[in-house]
């Protein structure tokens, strides 16, 4: 049984509810319509690129560009928690890239291996929504976790250093701060499991279910998503705070002022 | 051979594009008591955090027990160096919560001796139930206070003491410089503008003048 196709029509008088927020926004005065149009119409774009990309990849199904993808979708993802946050991009580049390699990757070899059993373990049909899942759900983990890690560090100097004066070592310096945000960025993805199926049911399950898919085989497959997601942004935030405090404290133990991006603007 | 703990060789401070302090020189031996005496600005408090690593010198070399002090010597110098600043914003949780992680740290494990803790924290003006009381529900006085025990417990003999009495009361301002000036195995170098410090052995050096 297919899904039901939504046609072009269809679609745009989809688009017509946004009359809804836009009055909203009109009559409030909240200011969100520009903001409306310009997010939608991103959307647009980009979804249709990525439709078309997606059905070339998926006919092309080749490993190696099917991983090159992965790459891409890799940078995209380093680029906009280092930036998100107000990091310098240079300096942190290579070790929040590696949390998210090491992060997502190991753990899509092991789904794909032995969750799903896949005979092509880079099947693009897979590999690549399965992998942007695990990606999603780790940039927003690593974005909380960065943020607020080298913002409570920089805001609490006086509190950080007088742990360095009372004998900590760095990393038991460090070690509260890292604690704290890792529980931070962690946090919603426990939250979500805990109230998934109750609260909300979620957009791979019920597209699969649209699409025929039998509810039980869409739950064992949520459920391992749901795993996989989790494992992959605790990996990948950890991986993150650690890899990036090589680059970001000096060999006394002193957060670097320039690893802040308004410190080489 | 020198047996200087500290010494501050030709020491420049720059704010900005402004220097502040030009050549400071100060040798400090153990058993020391320095009170530097300057006006607002002229970097004393700097002069204080450069032991510890947390400032550098524009120019100029800082020596801790006739070693240069680098990103090397400078874990060995904390080790041994008390800097209990003015504007102590300490931790967030209990008293009792931040003991417990100071003396988790590897250096400090074992070293809590609590019987010195409550006579600390009596002598000191502390009431018993200090040690349940949440950081942020403390005055700045008290959150010295808490420092100052914490730094005696670790065992430190060096003290760099910024302004620790300015929120203080009289009788208690008096009591926290006896506490300090009392013990001759300490080296104290103090930034205050209170003359309880300002007692025959305690050595006025003019910072930046």
């Amino acid at each position: 049984m297919d899904a039901v196709d939504i046609g072009y029509f269809s679609l745009a008088a989809c688009f017509l509810l946004l009359t809804v927020p836009f009055l909203v926004s009109h009559y409030l005065k909240l200011g969100m319509i520009h903001d409306t149009v310009v997010s939608a119409s991103r959307m647009i774009v980009q979804l249709a690129f990525v439709g078309v990309f997606l059905t070339l990849l998926f006919d092309l199904n080749s490993s190696i560009v099917n991983l090159l993808w992965l790459l891409v979708m890799i940078l995209a993802a380093t680029h906009s928690s280092i930036n998100d946050v107000g990091l310098d991009l240079k300096k942190l580049l290579l070790p929040i890239m590696v949390s998210f390699i090491a992060g997502n990757f190991l753990v899509i070899l092991y789904f794909n291996t032995f969750v799903v059993e896949l005979e092509n373990l880079f099947d693009a049909r897979y590999l690549i929504p399965i992998f942007g899942m695990f990606l999603g759900n780790s940039l927003r983990g690593n974005i909380v976790s960065i943020n607020n890690f080298y913002d409570t560090i920089r805001r609490n100097e006086n509190r950080y250093l007088y742990s360095l004066s009372l004998c900590a070592k760095k990393h038991e310096a460090i070690l509260p701060y890292a604690r704290k945000s890792l529980k931070l960025a962690l946090k919603p993805s426990i939250a979500n499991m805990s109230t998934i199926g109750l609260v909300s049911l979620p957009g791979m399950m019920t597209g699969q279910i649209i699409a025929g898919s039998s509810p039980i085989l869409a739950i064992k497959y949520q459920m391992a998503i749901m795993i996989g997601i989790y494992v992959s942004t605790v990996m990948t935030v950890t991986i993150g705070i650690f890899m990036t405090i090589r680059s970001s404290f000096d060999d006394y133990g002193i957060l670097k002022e320039d690893v802040f991006k308004s410190a080489t603007a | 051979m020198n047996t200087e703990l500290l010494k501050y060789e030709d020491v420049s401070i720059r704010y900005g594009e402004k220097e502040v302090l030009s050549n400071f020189n100060l040798d400090i031996n153990k058993g020391d008591r320095i009170l530097l005496k300057g006006r607002s600005g002229s970097g004393k408090s700097t002069l204080l955090k450069m032991p510890m690593g947390f400032a550098h010198p524009t120019r100029g070399r800082i020596f801790f027990n006739n070693h240069l002090l680098d990103s090397d010597t400078v874990w060995n110098a904390r080790k041994r160096i008390a800097y209990v600043s003015q504007d102590l914003d300490i931790y967030e949780g209990s008293v009792n919560e931040f003991i417990e992680e100071v003396f988790s740290y590897s250096f400090n494990q074992g070293k809590l001796d609590r019987t010195k803790l409550r006579r600390l924290l009596v002598y000191l003006g502390f009431q018993k139930d200090v040690l349940e009381m949440d950081f942020e529900d403390l005055s700045g006085g008290e959150k010295q206070r808490i420092g100052i025990i914490m730094s005696v417990l670790i065992g430190k003999d060096i003290y760099l003491l910024d302004e620790i009495t300015s929120s203080l009361d009289g009788a208690l301002k008096e009591k926290v410089a006896n506490y300090f000036l009392e013990r001759k195995e300490w080296t104290l170098v103090i930034i205050s503008h209170d003359d309880v410090w300002e007692k025959r052995d305690v050595k006025v050096i003019p910072v930046g003048v």
